[in-house]
């Protein structure tokens, strides 16, 4: 069972009704949002309707958005200092 | 600021589209023409593995030519039968950055 990994690149401002109707279908609400869906005919259909404005790609599995907004986010820059007991203690749990 | 005074600021509604298209946006045209081959490569991919088919994607196919394929005429130039010689630059077709416009009457 593949997904596709669907994101919205461009904006449908000023097209069709029906280009922000199928956007919306496939849950795309505003630019840059990703969904994923199961590789069927119909949403295969709902792509190329608008080809044009969005980023597809076939995954094995589908993210939460956690899991997509995390994909994203930069590394901080630091990190917390821990007592050697903590470290010692997950280091052994893990 | 310097004001430089020009037709489009010196009177009210006045934007020109200049007639021919420029070097850096025939560029990023190839790009978006090769972004949306990608989509439906990756689409057509998909379907194929899971034994599928859908009938837009094989049409297409059937009927679009690829980025690379495609002459730089129909890359940059649109059919118009009020021009000249039936020919326009693609930046005067509304909305041409979110639209696909590949194929062109036969003969023109």
């Amino acid at each position: 069972m593949s997904y596709f990994r669907i994101t919205l690149v461009r904006s449908a401002i000023g097209l069709p009704r029906r280009t922000t109707d199928v956007l919306k279908a496939l849950g795309l609400k505003k630019r840059m949002a990703t969904v994923f869906h199961a590789v069927s005919p119909s949403v295969a259909g709902q792509i190329m309707k608008v080809k044009e404005l969005v980023e597809v790609q076939e995954v094995d599995k589908r993210l939460t958005k956690q899991e997509v907004h995390l994909e994203r986010k930069p590394d901080p820059g630091y990190y917390i200092e821990k007592t050697s007991g903590v470290e010692y203690h997950e280091n052994r749990r893990a | 600021m310097m004001f430089k005074p020009s037709s489009p600021l010196f009177s009210g509604l006045l934007w020109k589209i200049p007639w021919r298209i420029s070097a850096p946006q025939k560029a990023r045209q190839r790009k978006r023409l090769r972004a949306v081959d990608r989509v439906v490569d990756t689409v057509s991919a998909a379907l194929a593995r899971n034994g599928q088919m859908a009938k837009p994607v094989t049409r297409w196919f059937n009927e679009m030519p690829r980025e690379e394929e495609m002459l730089p005429k129909d890359k940059y130039t649109i059919f118009d039968k009020k021009e000249k010689k039936y020919r326009k630059g693609i930046h005067k077709l509304p909305k041409w950055t979110r639209v696909s416009q590949r194929v062109n009457p036969p003969g023109f």
